[in-house]
């Protein structure tokens, strides 16, 4: 196969290690954009949580739950890593 | 610390602390319940709460009404500055600056205390070092002979200027009235000046300085108008609200009260104000309707504190309402005192 904008000839172990690298790179923005996503989130949360925590000690318990519940979303992202690695 | 830190963390953290603390205040119906205890019995009910600490440590110096006021004041001090203290960045700033009028009420507390040859254990009683002159700085100036000395110490505050320009007329006059006012003039000028110095959240601060402004305002003219002795009444009048001062000075002529309060109405596009001037058509006394404004400003501020979860406005209407907590809380104790109906002294508060 030629590749079209280089003009280099493809042979077929280079088109499937190409498709493995592209698979890890997809792998790896999926668990890195949701860990943004996750810290992002939690910023907000993890800030509240202290403030009320602070304030109130019996808080503590449920403004960890609160603040790990992003987590989710590096979660989902880590499955679709996984689900493209392997 | 928190200066060098970015983002909105700062904010959520000490919006929150102050939510936390705002929902720890006492309930409308707790002042109900309060209404039908004695003093010994209300000093009881509020080492219950957040008042512990102070009825405790004053327990052995003070008792009856006195503790309550002293320990009411502490705390209120106390907290003051302990917001000060966790609150970040550019929210310190306009927080000082706004806390800068309990430092106008202590000077003229002291002034007029000073005045009227009032011992400094007594006047002590009543100042509260919520603003930027510590209990120190204050028992300095307690210590001082006259109003002049006391003037004279000023030396090196933001008071100074106008203290010191001010105080041999008002003394001459045994009035401190327009030193007052001058005071609170220049004070409002400062937080609009900081208001517009172009901080991050300047323009959330500049709305609840023109709100404050605008009720100050408001209750002056209800004020000056059931008095009616003064012809031109732009000398009292705080620039920089809604209002301009010569419309201020247009409403104040107008003969009839409903007419006047039909002016206000027009102009002052606030919810909360626009019912509570509602309310105040017909006969009405001075005492309500400042009790009634008072009410409307700070729905009006809870209303711009959900507007904005995350700005200064949740701190300052934690402030105002911690204040007002102590405000009831001493009128309650006060009525008390003076046997009061439980009627007369439900009108007083703020709820």
């Amino acid at each position: 196969m030629v590749d079209v904008t280089t003009g280099v000839v493809m042979t077929e172990e280079m088109i499937k290690a190409s498709q493995v690298g592209m698979k890890a790179i997809g792998a790896g923005m999926a668990v890195g954009l949701t860990g943004i996503g996750t810290g992002l989130a939690e910023m907000s949360i993890g800030a509240a949580a202290v403030g009320a925590a602070a304030e109130n000690k019996d808080m503590f318990g449920l403004a960890l739950l609160f603040t790990v519940i992003p987590e989710t979303i590096v979660i989902f992202g880590l499955v679709v890593a996984l689900l493209l690695l392997f | 610390m928190a200066q060098a830190m970015s983002g909105p963390a700062p904010y959520i953290y000490v919006c929150t602390r102050t939510r936390v603390r705002k929902a720890k205040l006492l309930p409308p119906e707790e002042y109900a319940r309060m209404l039908n205890m004695s003093i010994h019995e209300i000093t009881r009910f509020i080492e219950e709460t957040e008042y512990k600490k102070e009825i405790d440590e004053l327990g052995t110096s003070f008792s009856g009404i006195d503790l309550i006021e002293t320990a009411l004041s502490w705390n209120l001090a106390k907290e003051y500055q302990n917001i000060l203290d966790i609150t970040p960045g550019t929210l310190k700033v306009f927080i000082k600056a706004y806390l800068r009028h309990w430092d106008i009420q202590n000077i003229l507390t002291l002034l007029r205390g000073k005045m009227q040859g009032l011992r400094p254990g007594k006047i002590k009683e009543v100042l509260i070092p919520a603003g930027s002159l510590d209990r120190v700085f204050l028992d300095r100036l307690l210590m001082e002979e006259t109003p002049e000395r006391v003037a004279e110490t000023l030396k090196g505050t933001d008071l100074y200027h106008i203290v010191n320009r001010e105080i041999s007329r008002a003394v001459e006059a045994g009035t401190f009235s327009h030193m007052e006012n001058e005071l609170y003039k220049e004070f409002y000028a400062g937080l609009l000046d900081i208001a517009r110095a172009g901080l991050k959240g300047g323009s959330q601060f500049l709305s609840f300085i023109q709100l404050d402004i605008d009720i100050t305002n408001i209750r002056n003219l209800f004020r000056l108008r059931a008095d009616q002795f003064v012809e031109n009444i732009r000398s009292m009048m705080i620039p920089g609200g809604s209002f301009s001062v010569d419309e201020l000075q247009q409403m104040y002529v107008i003969k009839d009260q409903n007419e006047f309060i039909e002016t206000l109405q027009k102009r002052m596009t606030v919810k909360p104000v626009q019912e509570a001037l509602e309310a105040m058509k017909g006969a009405r006394s001075g005492h309500e309707i400042d009790v009634g404004l008072t009410r409307s400003q700070l729905e009006q501020m809870e209303r711009m504190s959900k507007i904005n979860p995350f700005s200064v406005h949740p701190i300052l209407v934690y402030l105002e309402r911690k204040r007002y907590e102590v405000v009831n809380l001493r009128a309650i104790a006060r009525g008390k005192e003076s046997n009061l109906s439980a009627d007369r002294i439900r009108a007083c508060l703020v709820i």
